[in-house]
C-alpha cells in the first residue's frame, strides 16, 4: 500500500515513515502543504496521513482544496488540535479519520488499512477472490486455506490487483503503487513479480491483457 | 443637574429639568408682567384721579358762583354724590370750600382725607384700608378737592391680569409633562434599542453591533463598543491560537519520542534502524526538556514582570560568557561565531535575565543559519545607550515573518529546526521588563538577520 505522509516535524516524520514501513506500507514523506496537495492530487496514493499545522498551506486548506477537486483519496488527519470544533471541522472538510498525536504506530497502520478497505467497499480486513484470501493486517495470503509466502512487492502487487477486482491495471499503475520515492524501478520489475506470483499461486490466476496490463481472473474454476 | 435630585432614569431627569425650566421661565414672565403692569396701572389710575380732581374743581367753581347767585341758603348743606357703579365704594372724594366741606361721596369721611393740600399721597382711612389720595386746590385757593381710591382695587386689577398669565401654566404643565415624557421617550429610543440588542447577545458574541439610523449622540458609544469588541476578539483569537499552537508544540515532541521508541522496538534485527530510532528518541527528549525550560522561563517572566530584579549589568562580559557557552555548538556545525565588545557597557537589568535574552538571540542565529554560516555579535556604547547587535549570514526573514516573530510558538515555517518557538517571546518579554528596544532588520554586512537591542546606558558606579 502506498501512503503519502505530510508532516513538517523532522523527528516525528522520520519515526512515522520508519514505523509505517515496518508494517509494510510504502511511504513517501512531504513536509509542506503545497507538496502534500500536489502529491495527493496525482492519485498515486491509496491513502494520506495529513498533519494540520503544515508550512506554506495549512492541512485543512489542503484537504478542502483536494475535496473541491473531487480527489477522493482517503485522508487521515493526524494532529495535536484536539478541540471538538477542530475535529468537526476536519471531518466536515472531508477527512476520513481524525487522530490525535501522539498515536500508536500499529493503531495508525490499522486505521490506514481500514480507510483503504472502506474506500474500496470492503467491510473486513480480508480480501477474497475465489479460493484466494488475503489478510491485510497479518500480511498473509491463503490459497485453498494454505498459506503462501510472498515478498513485500509480490504481496503489494497482488493486493493492488485484488482491490481493482475485475479492472485491468496497467504496468505503470502497478509501478506507482508498488514503489515509493528513491527506489530504482527496473523496466521489467512488474513482469518479474507477476512471473513469481504465477509460480507461487496458480498460473492462470493473473491474466495478461496484451498491450494494456493485468487483471485477476474472478470467474476461475473453484 | 446639581439642583435636581439624583434621578436614575435619564428620561425622568430630562423631564424634571424641562418642567422646572418651563415653570421658572413662566414665573419670571409673570413677575415681569406684575412689575410692568403695576407701574402702568398706577400711572393710569393716578392720571384718572388727577383728572377727576380737576373736573371737581372746575365744576365746584362753576357751582360755587351759581350758589352764591342763588343766595347761599344751602351753603350749610353737604351734597352727597350718588353711588353709580360697583367700583363706587372704592372711590371717594371730598370738596372743601373755604375750609368747609361742601360735597363728598357717600363713603368719604368729613375730615380731609390727606394732610397734604396738593399732590398724591397714600393714607390709611377709617376701616384701615389703604387709599391713594390726590389733593388739589382751585386757582383762587378757596376750593380744596380730595379724590381717593382704595389701593385694594388696584391690586385686584393686577391679580386679574396675573391670573390670565398663570392659569394657562397650571393647565399647560401636566400637558407639557405628558408631551415631554413622550418626546424624551422617543428621543431615547435608540439607547433603549441598543441596550436591548446588547442584552440579547450571547455572552461570547464578539461581532460588532450593527444598528441602523444611529443618532449622532449614540454613534460614538456604539463605535467605542465595537472597537472594544474588536480588541477583545483579537485577544481571544490570540489566546485560541496560543492554545492550538501550544497543543501542537507540546504534543509533537512527545508523539515523536513515542513513535521513534516504537520504531526501535519494531526494528527487530535491523540494528542500524534501531540505533537511529533510539538516537532520535534521545534527541526528542532533549528537545522536550528544552521546550519545558523555555516555557518555565516565559511563565516566570510573565508572572513577575513587576518585581523583576534590577542591578548593574555589564553587557560585554555577559555577551562574552554566553558566546563562550554556545561556541561549542557553533564549532560542531562549523559556524563562525565572533564577538566584538571593545568597551565595558553598563545597563540597569538583571544579569541572569540579560544572559537569557542574549542566549536566545545567539541560539536563534546559530540554529536557523546553515552549517558554516557566520554569526557576529557586537556590544557598543556611546555613553547614552548600549547597543547589542547579533548578525548572521543565514537566510534572513521576510517582512511578514519578522512581523510574526515574538508570537508564542511561532516558528519560521519550512525550517526543519527544532526550536521551541518561544525564544522570541522570551527576548521580547525581557526587553519590555527592562525598557529595552528590539529592532529586527536585514543584515547589510552578512545578508541574514540583524537583531539590535538597545538599553539606556548607566555609569559604572552609581
Amino acid at each position: 500500500m502506498r501512503i503519502l505522509l505530510a508532516e513538517d516535524d523532522a523527528m516525528l516524520g522520520d519515526g512515522l515513515r520508519a514505523g509505517l514501513r515496518q508494517q509494510g506500507f510504502q511511504v513517501d514523506w512531504v513536509r509542506d502543504g503545497l507538496a502534500a496537495e500536489r502529491e495527493i492530487s496525482t492519485g498515486d496514493y491509496q491513502a494520506a496521513v495529513l498533519d494540520l499545522g503544515l508550512p506554506q498551506k495549512d492541512g485543512l486548506d489542503v484537504l478542502q482544496a483536494l475535496r473541491s477537486k473531487k480527489i477522493a483519496t482517503p485522508v487521515l488527519v493526524l494532529t495535536a488540535r484536539d478541540t471538538v470544533p477542530d475535529r468537526i471541522k476536519g471531518l466536515d472538510l472531508g477527512a476520513d479519520d481524525y487522530v490525535l498525536k501522539p498515536v500508536d504506530l500499529f493503531e495508525l497502520g490499522a486505521r490506514l488499512r481500514s480507510l483503504v478497505r472502506r474506500a474500496h467497499g470492503q467491510v473486513q480486513d480480508l480480501l477474497t477472490c475465489g479460493q484466494l484470501q488475503m489478510n491485510l493486517a497479518a500480511r498473509q495470503v491463503l490459497l485453498e486455506n494454505q498459506p503462501v509466502a510472498l515478498s513485500t512487492r509480490e504481496f503489494d502487487l497482488l493486493h493492488a490487483l485484488m482491490l481493482a477486482q475485475s479492472r485491468v491495471l496497467s504496468r505503470e499503475q502497478l509501478e506507482q503503487q508498488l514503489y515509493s520515492w528513491g527506489h530504482e524501478v527496473e523496466s521489467n520489475a512488474v513482469e518479474v513479480h507477476i512471473h513469481h506470483l504465477r509460480k507461487k499461486l496458480r498460473a492462470d490466476l493473473i491474466q495478461t491483457v496484451r498491450g494494456i496490463g493485468y487483471t485477476l481472473r474472478y470467474n476461475q474454476a473453484t | 443637574m446639581v439642583l435636581l435630585p439624583r434621578l436614575k432614569s435619564l428620561q425622568a431627569r430630562l423631564l424634571a429639568l424641562l418642567l422646572l425650566l418651563v415653570t421658572v421661565v413662566w414665573l419670571g414672565a409673570a413677575g415681569f408682567i406684575w412689575v410692568d403692569a403695576s407701574d402702568e396701572l398706577g400711572e393710569l389710575l393716578d392720571g384718572h384721579l388727577a383728572q377727576s380732581a380737576a373736573l371737581l374743581i372746575v365744576q365746584q367753581t362753576g357751582q360755587g358762583i351759581g350758589a352764591s347767585d342763588k343766595g347761599g341758603e344751602d351753603t350749610d348743606e353737604v351734597a352727597d354724590a350718588p353711588s353709580l357703579h360697583k367700583y363706587a365704594p372704592r372711590v371717594a372724594f371730598q370738596v372743601f370750600h373755604e375750609g368747609q366741606l361742601t360735597m363728598r361721596s357717600a363713603n368719604a369721611g368729613t375730615a380731609p382725607m390727606a394732610q397734604k393740600s396738593r399732590g398724591f399721597s397714600t393714607v390709611q382711612l377709617g376701616d384701615r384700608s389703604d387709599w391713594r389720595v390726590f389733593a388739589a386746590r382751585g386757582s383762587e385757593g378757596d376750593i380744596q378737592v380730595f379724590v381717593g381710591e382704595q389701593i385694594d382695587s388696584r391690586d385686584s386689577i393686577l391679580w386679574a391680569v396675573l391670573k390670565g398669565v398663570l392659569m394657562p401654566l397650571l393647565y399647560a404643565l401636566p400637558l407639557l409633562a405628558v408631551v415631554g415624557w413622550l418626546a424624551v421617550r422617543d428621543g431615547l429610543a435608540p439607547l433603549r434599542h441598543l441596550s436591548q440588542v446588547l442584552a440579547q447577545r450571547q455572552p461570547n458574541a464578539l461581532e460588532p453591533v450593527v444598528l441602523n439610523d444611529l443618532p449622532s449622540e449614540v454613534e460614538p458609544v456604539v463605535h467605542s463598543l465595537n472597537a472594544l469588541f474588536e480588541r477583545i476578539q483579537a485577544m481571544v483569537a490570540a489566546e485560541r491560537r496560543f492554545t492550538a499552537d501550544a497543543a501542537h508544540e507540546l504534543r509533537t515532541p512527545i508523539a515523536a519520542i513515542r513513535t521513534q521508541a516504537q520504531v526501535a522496538l519494531g526494528a527487530g534485527s535491523d540494528k542500524a534502524q534501531r540505533d537511529h530510532a533510539l538516537q532520535t528518541t534521545l534527541a526528542g527528549c532533549d528537545r522536550a526538556s528544552h521546550l519545558v525550560e523555555q516555557l518555565l522561563t516565559l511563565s516566570r517572566l510573565e508572572s513577575s514582570s513587576n518585581g523583576a530584579p534590577v542591578g548593574r549589568v555589564e553587557v560585554a562580559s555577559v555577551a562574552q560568557r554566553v558566546a563562550a557557552e554556545l561556541a561549542l555548538t557553533a564549532l560542531a556545525r562549523e559556524q563562525e561565531l565572533a564577538l566584538d565588545a571593545p568597551a565595558k557597557a553598563f545597563i540597569e537589568a538583571d544579569e541572569m535575565l540579560t544572559s537569557v535574552l542574549l542566549r536566545n538571540l545567539l541560539d536563534n542565529a546559530l540554529r536557523y543559519s546553515p552549517d558554516g554560516a557566520r554569526v557576529d555579535v557586537s556590544v557598543t556604547t556611546d555613553g547614552k545607550q548600549v547597543s547589542l547587535r547579533v548578525e548572521d549570514s543565514g537566510p534572513g526573514l521576510s517582512e511578514a515573518e519578522m512581523a510574526r516573530l515574538g508570537e508564542r510558538f511561532y516558528r519560521v515555517l519550512g525550517s526543519d529546526k527544532t526550536g521551541s518557538g518561544l525564544g522570541w517571546s522570551i527576548v521580547r518579554r525581557i526587553a519590555v521588563v527592562y525598557q529595552a528596544r528590539v529592532a529586527i532588520s536585514r543584515s547589510e554586512r552578512l545578508g541574514g538577520l540583524c537583531v539590535t537591542v538597545c538599553w539606556a546606558a548607566v555609569p559604572e558606579k552609581a
